[in-house]
């Protein structure tokens, strides 16, 4: 190690690792407070909030999973997801493709089209889009909402698409054509399933902006029969303001899906972000 | 046969993108041009007819509005922390974290997990921190640093929102910069060091300069994500006290979705938003990327 950075020997390399430890445990602290006072009695809480708990209790749990209606919305989380997902994935990578194979100024003009509003922030957005949403009915349904990700998804997705599909060489889409293969079937069978690395990297971006975005169901979501995990969490705070044992136990179902899926797939999860930041 | 064959081109480039055009004008388009188009009107939730009343709405909102304001400036302040704190600590955690052997692959897992999980989450638990935790610290064990009122006061509390914010944050960018690290050849560092430069002058005059173009794109993302600061303030301090840490998009939501409804007067400062982001970061591209090619 002091080899390979020519740092002060051995000193250096503890002090350093020492500084990780450090910035590690700061990073983890909340959510192991959480976690803790999560599985302790209120009373337990008030009287020693570092301690482990004396006897583990799942109380606090069971009244958050009902005081949330947990599956409904963990439910309404992932249809909302899975619909804006196969949407985004969908459609903007036949578009995606289709304008890295067309020259001329009409496709260059859409791809345009589509970058232009990558600046834009949600905020100036919202306010219109809430109207609009009212108009089209897909205000307060959990699918509308998805069809709004996918409307505000694939600006992102088609930039990453039409930038790879410029490394799939062109004869593959010709040798497909002149086998008699149509343009559709051409695009399911042969193209789409070369775009595989790409759709991995915009589907975890996708997946991690939808499930954390709070903003946006907030402001479509009006029934709280519909309402999805981190709004569901919301309601709970605001209702019951200092009974902070059930809080944190919803906070921790409601983090649950992330970090299993988190441990599960970090290794493309990390390769993921770090793709989709230095491309776009 | 050519003609048609641009024909059949046109024809398919067209159906190739009409369903993700169509959801794209509908929710992104249309909003984004009808915002710029309500932020001339006196439209508002309660009275069906509106009105054209030119700029009027962008001049009250920067004339005559301490709160929208002050708003700004809060956000501008908040801004400026984390540009230079969350690059700096992210660019550190990551020469930190190459540097390890086996422990590598331990501390990117914990140092990115917050960015995992939604601020509004993040920000819940992190105040149960500030308000339970940190009471009992100075309590029970002394701790009388932290016996401030961290989301009761706003000269405190703006720090809280920054701890939680670079918490949150900071994640994401030192995965940037370690992709950025690994890009750098390992015997341009090995001549340094036979050069005889100890290891904060290989990192100012290598490291550094190689991992600039990641530079650019972390303080571009870090303004974008940090003028538009919602989920941690909603859910630390939902603004308060009174309006003393609002930052500019709590504002306008409250101004939109509030007790007032001033669509109109809000779609305003949601373009005066949209043109500081734009502005800022047309800049900060233009500046950073003829530093890139000089270093």
């Amino acid at each position: 190690m002091s080899r390979r950075y020519g740092l002060a020997g051995r000193a250096g390399a503890s002090l350093i690792f020492a500084s990780l430890v450090v910035a590690a445990l700061f990073t983890l602290f909340p959510i192991y407070m959480g976690v803790l006072n999560s599985l302790k009695t209120e009373g337990e809480m008030l009287t020693d909030i570092l301690a482990f708990p004396s006897k583990l209790q799942f109380g606090n749990f069971a009244d958050a999973f009902e005081k949330t209606d947990y599956l409904r919305s963990l439910g309404n989380t992932v249809v909302v997801a899975a619909v804006g997902l196969t949407g985004i994935i969908l459609f903007a990578a036949m578009a995606g493709y289709k304008m890295s194979r067309t020259p001329g100024k009409l496709s260059g003009f859409l791809f345009g089209l589509f970058v232009l509003s990558m600046l834009i922030p949600f905020h100036s957005i919202m306010i219109t889009l809430v109207r609009i949403s009212k108009d089209l009915a897909v205000q307060g349904s959990t699918v509308g909402l998805g069809f709004i990700y996918i409307g505000l998804g694939v600006s992102m997705a088609i930039f990453l698409y039409h930038g790879f599909v410029k490394s799939i060489p062109r004869e593959l889409d010709e040798a497909a054509v002149v086998d008699g293969c149509g343009e559709l079937r051409l695009f399911f069978v042969v193209v789409f399933p070369l775009l595989l690395p790409v759709t991995a990297t915009i589907a975890i971006l996708n997946l991690l902006w939808m499930w954390n975005d709070f903003l946006l169901p907030l402001l479509m979501l009006t029934d709280s029969k519909d309402y999805t995990l981190l709004l569901s969490t919301n309601m709970l705070f605001g209702e019951y303001n200092n009974d902070w044992a059930a809080i944190l136990a919803s906070l921790v179902l409601a983090m649950l899906p992330v970090i299993v899926l988190y441990l599960l797939l970090q290794k493309y999860i990390l390769n993921g972000i770090a793709d989709g930041a230095i491309k776009s | 046969m050519r003609l048609t064959k641009n024909g059949k081109q046109t024809a398919a480039l067209l159906g190739f993108v009409f369903p993700a055009l169509a959801f794209y004008a509908a929710f992104m388009l249309a909003p984004a041009f009808g915002g710029a188009a309500y932020s001339l009107t006196n439209w508002n939730g309660l009275n069906p007819a509106y009105g054209w009343v030119g700029f009027a709405n962008y001049a009250e909102a920067l004339t005559d509005d301490p709160a929208f304001l002050r708003s700004l400036a809060f956000t501008a302040k908040f801004v400026a922390f984390m540009v230079v704190l969350q690059n700096a600590i992210a660019i550190v955690l990551a020469v930190f974290v190459e540097a390890m052997g086996r422990s590598k692959a331990w501390f990117r897992t914990i140092f990115f997990m917050p960015n995992m999980l939604s601020m509004i989450i993040g920000g819940f638990m992190w105040l149960f921190i500030f308000t339970k935790v940190s009471s009992y610290l100075v309590e029970k064990a002394g701790m009388a640093f932290l016996d401030r009122s961290w989301i009761g006061d706003p000269s405190y509390s703006f720090y809280a929102i920054v701890i939680v914010s670079l918490w949150g944050g900071v994640g994401y960018l030192m995965v940037i910069y370690i992709a950025a690290l690994q890009g750098v050849p390992r015997s341009l560092k090995e001549a340094a060091a036979i050069d005889g430069a100890g290891a904060w002058q290989t990192f100012r005059r290598i490291t550094l300069p190689m991992i600039y173009p990641a530079l650019t794109i972390g303080v571009f993302l870090t303004l974008n994500s940090s003028f538009k600061a919602f989920d941690a303030v909603y859910a630390l301090t939902g603004g308060g006290p009174g309006r003393a840490t609002q930052v500019v998009a709590l504002n306008i939501f409250e101004e939109a979705f509030g007790f007032t409804n001033r669509y109109g007067y809000a779609s305003a400062k949601a373009m005066i938003l949209f043109l500081i982001i734009f502005v800022i970061t047309i800049v900060q591209l233009r500046f950073m990327k003829t530093r890139e090619v000089e270093a």
